[in-house]
């Protein structure tokens, strides 16, 4: 197949044609020619106003719930949310059931998604069964093909085992991923705990529960000279302690949701459980002190935190209904509203580059010769998530019929062409 | 005039309006039940369901007394909340009942929010009976009338509530109800049973120091110790608790002045309030419950917004 872009904005930091604008073949899902101009007809040509172009889009934490929850979400349908929301490679959490904790189901995964046009990179898990009490075979998944390891929505408790399994990966120089959540402070709460939550008359999770385990686990990281990260942190404290652990030199880094930079806790004033999330929606001044430790770099990557439950899930009392919602298709469109003073090559730093860097994945090139892992988009075009429009098996999103800023337009991955729009 | 809401889901939606139009809904009502026949057919065709996901007696009563006084049929529903949970979702219960033609809903839940959420889903009106440690707010609504009968008003007054305030919904709505009607609030207990952000979100004083608050305040709202919603022990002892947040004669006796006790039932003993002061002329614990009805017919009446026919 052969695929010609028009016109190409190419935003990729740090590669040589970074800023230009070029006409792009590729054939056979590699990156035959970029030209000014190319004049040859292909299979597929793509013209289009302020075309842009970067390396593929990469999520560091989603939940594509199979094996197990296969009704929420597939590798399948997961695949497709992803490139139709820009991502070429996605990072999945353990929390399946059975878990992704042995190389059985970490071969499973990489297995089955061979034939999707997205990479798909399992997480192993830290703890059998994501109990928290005893190691997984990290060492054999990490063999196996695991990006790295979490306990996923079951954040390690015991600080016995967090000291142990950050000790443990580092035979293979593995990194390990925690939302920092203390559940014995946050277990009974619905939202975070503030003026909203008692105005409410809702239970609430305490800020310290992520501060303490936040700052634990630095501890525990200082101590065991391993590799930590971070992912969906929301306060402003947070933020404050993991910039001071970068400059003392530990290997901390952090990603954050797009729904952190964007939702409150004011939002749950109607009891919507759309909005049930964990950790919880904040506080406006966190909001800033986010979006401030996004473009200060404190922060290094975006996390979709895509958790899709179906709608029996959600629809129900607030205390009963599932957490999370989905992120992955509204990403880039709620950055774009949440993030507008950021640059597109920041945009594309922050999705494409950084979490590549942390996890030892290799960046995609966009040069001659390379096989093509690229993300078409508009950066500023304003569009409508629709519902009918979402390609995830779940529809539990805030963003429904919301304006977002920045588009997907499609990705080019594995000799692949995956686009929604119309060129 | 109707009321500014179609259900009532909280006071923190009603209007002071809307508090004084069920106030004076209710002196009426209030005058019908002293009479030989206390009965009138106001909602005679208006079917009500009671749906208590949470056990509950008085208030179950106190709202089936009032359906009754006005001639609505109805029916009673009680399960618990968490064979909901295993099984039917709420959802499918009400529709279920409400498929059997009934125009209204009362409902006691487990779960906060619960009547919000059942809102937005079914087209009946919903009058909320109590959802989780929200709200309450018949509970409130007939405090504040018991306020406004003992003091002539309740603007101006000094209300303390006293107890367990973290898991008190009646403590949630009676803030709510007090505040819009210009009372000042002190809630007392406790540390481990008074909200971090209670002071900054509702805009009332908070004491650890019960004599304190009782010397400050006109009336003592004093709550039921609710250890059935604690989901760890958050303080040593009933005994202790007694001690130094139990009302006792002793106490009220030591006060600069007279001041009124209320309760919202049911009562432990020797817990929060000692018998010596529950069965006081100061109490008004049993006016309370009179004028529950009364209140209840009132929102009753108001939300299934037919006329008067008495």
């Amino acid at each position: 197949m052969r695929i010609l872009l028009k016109k190409a904005h190419i935003i990729a930091p740090g590669q040589a044609l970074n800023g230009l604008i070029r006409d792009l073949l590729i054939e056979d899902g590699v990156i035959r020619q970029i030209a000014g101009e190319i004049n040859i007809v292909g299979d597929r040509t793509i013209s289009r106003e302020n075309l842009h172009i970067s390396p593929g889009w990469i999520d560091v934490f989603a939940h594509f719930c199979d094996p197990g929850y296969e009704y929420k979400e597939d590798l399948e349908s997961g695949a497709k949310a992803a490139a139709a929301g820009g991502f070429t490679e996605v990072m999945i959490i353990p929390n399946t059931h059975p878990p992704l904790e042995s190389k059985a189901q970490i071969e499973y995964i990489i297995r089955k998604s061979q034939h999707l046009p997205v990479n798909i990179r399992p997480m192993g898990a830290i703890s059998k069964d994501l109990e928290g009490k005893a190691l997984a075979e990290m060492y054999e998944m990490h063999r196996s093909g695991a990006v790295a390891f979490s306990d996923g929505t079951n954040p390690v408790q015991s600080s016995g085992l967090f000291l142990k399994a950050l000790q443990y990966v580092k035979a293979f120089d593995g990194i390990i991923i925690q939302i920092p959540d203390d559940s014995g402070i946050s277990q009974h709460g619905l939202m975070h705990e503030g003026l909203w939550s008692t105005r409410l008359g809702m239970p609430g999770k305490p800020a310290i529960a992520e501060e303490m385990l936040l700052e634990r686990d630095l501890k525990l990281l200082k101590y065991t000279e391993s590799k930590l990260h971070f992912t969906g942190v929301s306060l402003k404290k947070s933020v404050d302690l993991i910039r001071a652990a970068k400059a003392e030199g530990l290997q901390v880094t952090c990603s954050v949701t797009p729904y952190h930079l964007l939702l409150s806790d004011e939002n749950l004033q109607q009891y919507d459980s759309v909005f049930k999330v964990n950790p919880p929606l904040r506080e406006g001044d966190d909001i800033m002190a986010l979006r401030n430790a996004v473009k200060e770099g404190v922060i290094d990557c975006i996390a979709t935190h895509h958790f899709p439950q179906d709608v029996d899930g959600k629809q129900k009392e607030f205390e009963y209904a599932g957490e999370g919602m989905i992120g992955l298709e509204s990403c880039f469109g709620v950055l774009g509203k949440a993030l507008e003073n950021l640059t597109v090559e920041q945009k594309v730093s922050l999705l494409a580059v950084n979490a590549r860097k942390i996890f030892g994945i290799p960046i995609p090139e966009i040069k001659e010769g390379s096989a093509a892992d690229i993300t078409l988009f508009d950066p500023e075009i304003s569009w409508i998530f629709e519902e009918n429009g979402i390609h995830s098996k779940s529809k539990n999103s805030p963003f429904k019929g919301s304006k977002l800023k920045g588009k997907p337009l499609g990705i080019i991955n594995k000799n692949r062409f995956y686009t929604d729009s119309s060129f | 005039m109707p009321l500014s809401v179609k259900h009532l889901l909280g006071i923190k939606d009603l209007t002071l309006q809307d508090i004084e139009l069920i106030f004076q809904t209710a002196d009426n009502f209030k005058e019908v039940l002293k009479r030989p026949i206390k009965k009138v057919p106001t909602l005679r065709d208006t079917t009500i369901v009671n749906l208590f996901f949470e056990n509950s007696t008085r208030t179950r009563i106190s709202f089936e007394l009032a359906e009754k006084r006005l001639s609505a049929d109805v029916i009673n529903f009680t399960a618990s909340a968490s064979s909901v949970k295993k099984g039917e979702t709420l959802i499918d219960t009400v529709n279920n009942i409400l498929a059997m033609k009934v125009d209204l809903v009362i409902m006691r839940h487990s779960a906060c929010g619960a009547p919000h959420f059942l809102s937005k889903h079914i087209q009946a009106a919903i009058v909320n009976a109590g959802d989780g440690i929200n709200e309450h707010p018949t509970q409130a609504l007939l405090d504040s009338f018991s306020i406004r009968e003992k003091l002539g008003d309740v603007k101006g007054k000094k209300v303390a509530i006293v107890g367990d305030i973290t898991h008190s919904r009646v403590a949630m709505s009676n803030i709510y109800c007090l505040k819009k009607q210009g009372a000042e609030v002190t809630v007392v207990g406790p540390p481990t049973l008074i909200p971090k952000y209670m002071a900054e979100a509702m805009g009332v004083n908070v004491t650890y120091n019960l004599r304190e608050a009782l010397e400050w305040c006109d009336v003592a709202n004093v709550l039921r110790i609710q250890l059935e919603r604690q989901n760890m022990p958050l303080f040593s002892s009933l005994r202790e608790y007694n001690l130094f947040y139990g009302i006792s004669r002793e106490l009220l006796d030591g006060l600069h002045k007279e001041i009124i006790i209320m309760h919202p039932g049911p009562i432990n003993r020797g817990v929060e309030l000692n018998s010596d002061v529950a069965d006081s002329k100061q109490s008004i614990i049993l006016q309370q419950v009179e004028n529950g009805v009364a209140i209840r017919m009132a929102v009753l009446y108001l939300i299934a917004g037919k006329k008067a026919e008495n």
